[in-house]
């Protein structure tokens, strides 16, 4: 070691080398070597390792989530193949057609029902109100009954599709088992399984050959539609005469629409492959998400997403104007006294473990809602009054219990980071304290307040159990027609279905990769959001600088 | 550049470009008053060192020569570099991040100090360092003063009770402090905590002591008990203090040392700094002209 | 005119001014409409669950609540007289009477017993995931604090700690299925909701620890270092030891955090219901990693979702929700108060 010393310049030459032993500082101890490293190495290389944890996690739930939700795509291209080659697409067409039918008898139903409601009102007996519309009821009926055939033909494709596609999936299955069979080198038992492909060919022969009793059956609803429609009930009001004339416009729309089902019908071909895409646009689009269905499942995240946007917006609308004001007023105008108090006691909120609120709301607050929304002096609030506990709005109370202390504490450190000179010379040109906040001390703070809210927003969207506990747990995208009303129907979440289905999916189907697409889809979510507040954040420091 | 702006450094005459001028003219400086200052060897020697905080120079071509068991005094206006000088003689540099020797070297006993085979640590049990606010540890006065020879893995309770009775006794403690060495050193006053520091430092055993500006918090009177410790410290130790007052340069030092704005200006014994210094601007200094 | 500084200083009575005094009282209101708001689920979920915690003699606890495991509750009539028996005391009365056999009686599961093995579940949960959390923690911290230089690197690892600090519990929860339930193959246990609760907490302990570590004054350190400390040295010495009580009374908001959160540990650690205590019945020690547990906060999800809501179910459900709210309010409390008290005492 002595011999990697730097030979001294030759003016303390004289002096260095009987002194080089008592300076003694060179590494000539033997110090500990590990690898190379010292002891201090050592511990350094430990911590840095314990350091790249967090880098690690973050990377192995990216890595995990694709992985277990990668296969989906594929797994639902071929859900999707499949639903066209056993022709089960074709019989969506014509099922699409007595839907159609169905949503019209709804409207009927409904038109009998206010006038219904209308004459007992006027002060008639049941008997007599229902004689009095005995000549709708006649009109309904007609018509009801006009989807008869169609629906005939159609419960008989169903089980002709249905046992198709069940006669390929056991195909699949048996092909599986060989193969596992081989794999294990069970050669004389895997050659034992009798491997017959699905004909789809010759197997939907029977189910195409239908055509023209579907256009039998086709004509012969269009007819009798027609013919109903010809009837010309009265009814009390104008107001419901219009509507009526309204259904009778869509009824004709409707059965204009039989030609194209048809052709619809003519030009549909089992040989037609799904393109990869459409696996793809289906989960991103998708409108249904019907895991575990006899007929066809469906992956559709759109309701979710819908369902967690509403909610989560449902939330801030609470929580945004209350933990801003919060913060607003203990940074600036509460005493210290009160800063003392109120601040702990809104940090504290944010303790109250989720699944508790999630259990106040189901076992407390959606009833009470419920029961406040029937209150006649509320009425004119949108939506009230329901008769759903378990809704958007529930949900939302108390996700923004949740929120506001998340974004009461952010925005409340980023007033505190206003320069108090701010302040002062805003008081100084004889400003009130209103006007110093809302002019100087909010704008100065604006980007810490927005990215404080965004935060709020991701810690509402990624909550589970609230949203599992209290949302009402619909799969359907609410409806928008309602207008403010919307937010008391009840959502499913992508969250809360993730918790909800979990359990139930088994290991390696397209369900359970569903659900870890969702959440994929949550967890760039998150990262979004944060990305959006931090940047936010670091323009907001450079423009005081 | 509009003479309007020009800066001190060119109004001033700037120090001559060349090192052996300056390495070599305090050697001579000092060797004129022999007379009154007993013949020593160098124990530090600083060649040429150009020093960097990232991209910006802090030390501009300095060389020195430091002798043992004297008191160097570092003086100069704020932001000099004297500070910096002085902590790169322990190398406590290395904890701030970009800041690197660019070129020249420090050698200390005649080895380079920032030579790949030089321990650091080793290097710091040799060089102590006090620091411009007292740092003691939150623990009693008698483990800040065995602190670091427990570090060493000295555990035997007899030599550690000697070395915290010397080192107090050294730095004039002992006898303010001997009924309670077990107390807190938080709880002694600013000068005492500075006291502290220095036994601290002197328990080691270090060969050079490097104060950074130690009384500058202190009131007047822990200031000349901490002057006074310097006297009798030198006896011992080569002492290298940074100070921004130049009568307590004038009072405890035997040599100075005056920088400007990153470079040596002059270097000389104290009495020819503040008496006859032979630098125009060392003389602006240290005659209160600006600084 | 006579006095024209007395006029011009009077305050002006306006609609301006009763604006601003309304505007300022409306921020008033919302501070203490969600100070209200937070004070009333308290209250509500206190005044409904006492009464199945406590009782009015002796030992004015109820005890088997907290040391039973949940059994069923059985509700009949017997000789004009209404009867509730948990299960076994039950099937001690069945065999008791031996016209018993013939009852009717309305069974509601879980709502009878206790909730003892939630309890010790969630507890076994937190420690261990808080341990490991804390080492990890720590130790990034300290890394992050006293050794790393400002690199593309270190930012890189903040970065990630902020990101990781947004994911949502669920999809850790998906993550630890993923990696710790299928492709590791340990199962529903305990050791992999360990490790999924300590990922998720790990960022409020990095951040907590950092905090702590900066407090920690620059000169203990150079001090220490100028001593002729090793690195090691100084940070075990002079560091560490003055950080700690910072560390761990930040991390108690970790605790809370981890003992509340239900979704990470559905698909990774608990079992709806579980009959064996988490050290009963273990063939081999290592047993003891691998065995899931009933948590207080799933337990709490299941009452309040799977079970018919009426006057039996409601008291366990309530208690369950007290006792669990009681733990996390302390734990939450405890550092608040730890936390305010440890800023005063330590001022350098």
């Amino acid at each position: 070691m002595a011999s990697t010393r730097i030979p001294p310049s030759p003016e303390t030459q004289a002096d260095a080398t009987p002194a080089a032993t008592s300076a003694g500082f060179l590494a000539n101890k033997a110090r500990f070597r590990f690898f190379g490293l010292t002891l201090d190495g050592c511990i350094k290389a430990f911590f840095g390792g314990n350091a790249v944890v967090a880098v690690l996690v973050l990377t192995l739930i990216t890595i995990f989530l694709f992985k277990e939700g990668g296969g989906f795509f594929a797994q639902n291209r071929a859900n999707l193949q499949i639903y066209r080659q056993a022709g089960l697409e074709y019989v969506d067409f014509i099922r699409a057609q007595t839907t159609g039918h169905t949503a019209l008898t709804h409207e009927l139903s409904d038109l009998r029902l206010r006038q219904f409601h209308r004459l007992t009102e006027a002060g008639k007996s049941l008997a007599e109100a229902n004689a009095a519309l005995a000549g709708f009821d006649e009109f309904a009926n007609q018509f009801g009954d006009a989807i008869i055939p169609l629906r005939g033909l159609l419960s008989d494709l169903t089980e002709t599709a249905t046992a198709l596609k069940s006669k390929f999936a056991t195909t699949e299955n048996l092909k599986i088992a060989r193969q596992q069979l081989l794999a294990a080198g069970k050669t004389a038992e895997a050659d034992k399984i009798v491997i017959s492909e699905v004909n789809f060919d010759a197997e939907l022969k029977p189910l195409l050959g239908t055509l023209p009793a579907y256009q039998a059956a086709s004509a012969e609803t269009a007819a009798k539609i027609t013919a109903a429609l010809t009837v010309k009930p009265a009814l009390p009001t104008p107001e419901l005469q219009a509507r009526l004339e309204q259904f009778k416009m869509l009824a004709a729309a409707y059965v204009a629409d039989f030609p194209a089902v048809e052709k619809n019908l003519r030009a549909w071909d089992y040989r037609q492959p799904v393109p990869f895409f459409r696996s793809i646009t289906s989960f991103i689009f998708g409108r249904d998400w019907i895991a575990q269905s006899s007929w066809q499942e469906w992956y559709g995240i759109l309701p979710l997403f819908v369902g967690s946007l509403m909610v989560s917006f449902v939330a801030l609308l609470f929580a945004v104007p209350l933990g801003i004001g919060a913060a607003i007023y203990i940074n600036q105008l509460a005493s210290p006294a009160e800063q003392r108090i109120v601040k702990p006691c809104i940090e504290f909120i944010s303790a109250i473990p989720s699944v508790v609120l999630g259990f106040f709301g189901v076992i407390f607050l959606g009833e009470n809602l419920r029961l406040l929304s029937q209150q006649s002096w509320l009425a004119w609030v949108p939506g009230f009054p329901f008769s759903e506990r378990l809704n958007i709005l529930t949900a939302g109370c108390l996700l923004a219990l949740i929120a506001v202390p998340t974004i009461f504490t952010l925005a409340e450190d980023s007033l505190n980071n206003v320069p108090r000179a701010f302040k002062e010379a805003s008081f100084a040109l004889g400003a009130s304290r209103l006007q110093t906040i809302i002019k100087v001390i909010v704008p100065a703070s604006l980007s810490g307040i927005i990215s404080a809210v965004l935060l709020g927003l991701g810690r509402v969207i990624g909550e589970t159990m609230v949203v599992l506990l209290c949302a009402g747990n619909r799969i359907a995208i609410p409806d928008f027609t309602a207008g403010l009303a919307v937010i008391t129907q009840p959502v499913h979440t992508m969250t809360g279905l993730i918790a909800q289905e979990m359990g139930e999916v088994p290991v390696g189907s397209i369900g359970r990769h569903a659900l870890f697409m969702i959440g994929l889809v949550l967890f760039f979510l998150s990262l979004l959001i944060n990305w959006l507040a931090q940047k936010i954040v670091r323009r907001y420091r450079i423009a005081i600088d | 550049m509009s003479a309007a702006t020009l800066s001190p450094m060119e109004r001033l005459p700037a120090p001559p470009p060349s090192s052996p001028s300056l390495a070599v003219a305090p050697v001579a400086a000092m060797s004129a008053p022999a007379a009154d200052l007993p013949p020593s060897r160098p124990i530090i020697d600083i060649d040429h060192v150009d020093f960097f905080y990232g991209q910006s120079q802090a030390l501009h071509d300095v060389s020195l020569r430091l002798d043992e068991k004297k008191v160097t005094a570092f003086i100069g206006p704020s932001g000099c570099g004297k500070s910096t000088l002085l902590r790169c003689l322990n190398r406590m540099n290395d904890l701030i991040d970009g800041a690197r020797v660019a070129k020249g070297s420090i050698r200390i006993r005649g080895i380079d100090i920032h030579a790949p085979a030089v321990d650091v640590i080793e290097l710091r049990k040799r060089v102590g360092m006090v620091f411009q606010k007292s740092n003691p540890f939150p623990k009693s006065i008698y483990e800040n003063i065995t602190y670091g020879l427990r570090l060493q893995g000295v555990k035997d309770k007899g030599r550690l009770d000697a070395v915290v009775e010397k080192s107090l006794r050294g730095a004039a403690l002992w006898d303010e402090v001997k009924d309670r060495l077990h107390a807190s050193g938080l709880g002694l006053s600013g000068g005492q905590q500075q006291r502290l520091c220095i036994a601290r430092a002197i328990a080691v055993e270090p060969d050079i002591i490097l104060m950074d500006e130690p009384c500058s918090a202190l009131d007047p009177i822990s200031t000349s008990k901490v002057e006074e410790l310097i006297h009798e410290l030198k006896k011992e130790f080569t002492i290298v203090i940074v100070t921004h007052n130049m009568q307590q340069a004038a009072r405890c030092s035997d040599q100075t040392a005056f920088f400007y704005l990153g470079r040596l200006i002059e270097f000389a014994a104290t009495r020819t700094i503040f008496m006859n210094p032979s630098n125009p601007q060392t003389e602006a200094y240290v005659s209160g002209r600006f600084g | 005119m006579t006095s024209p500084t007395a006029t011009h200083f009077a305050p002006r009575p306006g609609l301006g001014r009763t604006w601003e005094r309304g505007a300022l009282w409306l921020f008033r209101v919302a501070t203490y409409f969600i100070v209200l708001c937070g004070a009333f689920v308290f209250g509500q979920i206190f005044w409904r669950g006492a009464p199945t915690v406590f009782t009015a003699h002796a030992p004015f606890v109820n005890v088997a609540f907290f040391t039973e495991a949940p059994e069923s509750l059985h509700v009949f009539a017997y000789q004009g007289e209404k009867m509730e028996l948990g299960d076994r005391a039950f099937n001690a009365f069945k065999a008791a009477h031996a016209d018993a056999g013939a009852i009717k009686d309305d069974s509601y599961v879980y709502s009878a017993g206790g909730i003892f093995p939630c309890i010790v579940g969630t507890m076994l949960l937190v420690a261990g995931s808080m341990g490991i959390a804390l080492f990890l923690g720590v130790s990034s911290a300290i890394y992050l604090n006293e050794y790393a230089r400002d690199s593309a690197f270190v930012r890189f690892i903040r970065l990630a700690i902020l990101n990781l600090a947004g994911v949502p519990s669920i999809v850790f929860g998906l993550f630890g299925f993923g990696m710790f339930v299928i492709f590791f193959g340990w199962n529903v246990s305990l050791l992999a909701g360990w490790f999924t609760l300590a990922f998720m907490v790990l960022p409020v302990v990095i951040t907590a620890s950092e905090e702590s570590l900066k407090a920690v004054p620059k000169g203990f350190r150079e001090g220490s270092l100028a001593l002729g400390a090793t690195k090691w040295q100084t940070i075990r010495k002079n560091v560490l030891p003055y950080a700690l009580p910072g560390i761990l009374t930040s991390s108690i908001l970790g605790i809370a955090r981890v003992a509340g959160e239900t979704a990470p540990i559905m698909f990774t650690a608990a079992y709806v219901v579980r009959d064996k205590l988490p050290w009963e019945g273990l063939e081999k020690w290592t047993d003891f990693f691998f065995q899931g547990v009933m948590a207080l906060p799933y337990h709490i999800y299941v009452v309040s979702s799977k079970i018919p809501q009426n006057e039996y179910t409601a008291r366990v459900q309530y208690g369950t929700a007290f006792v669990f709210l009681l733990i996390v309010a302390l734990i939450a409390s405890t550092s608040i108060v730890l936390r305010s008290r440890l800023r005063n005492r330590y001022k350098w």
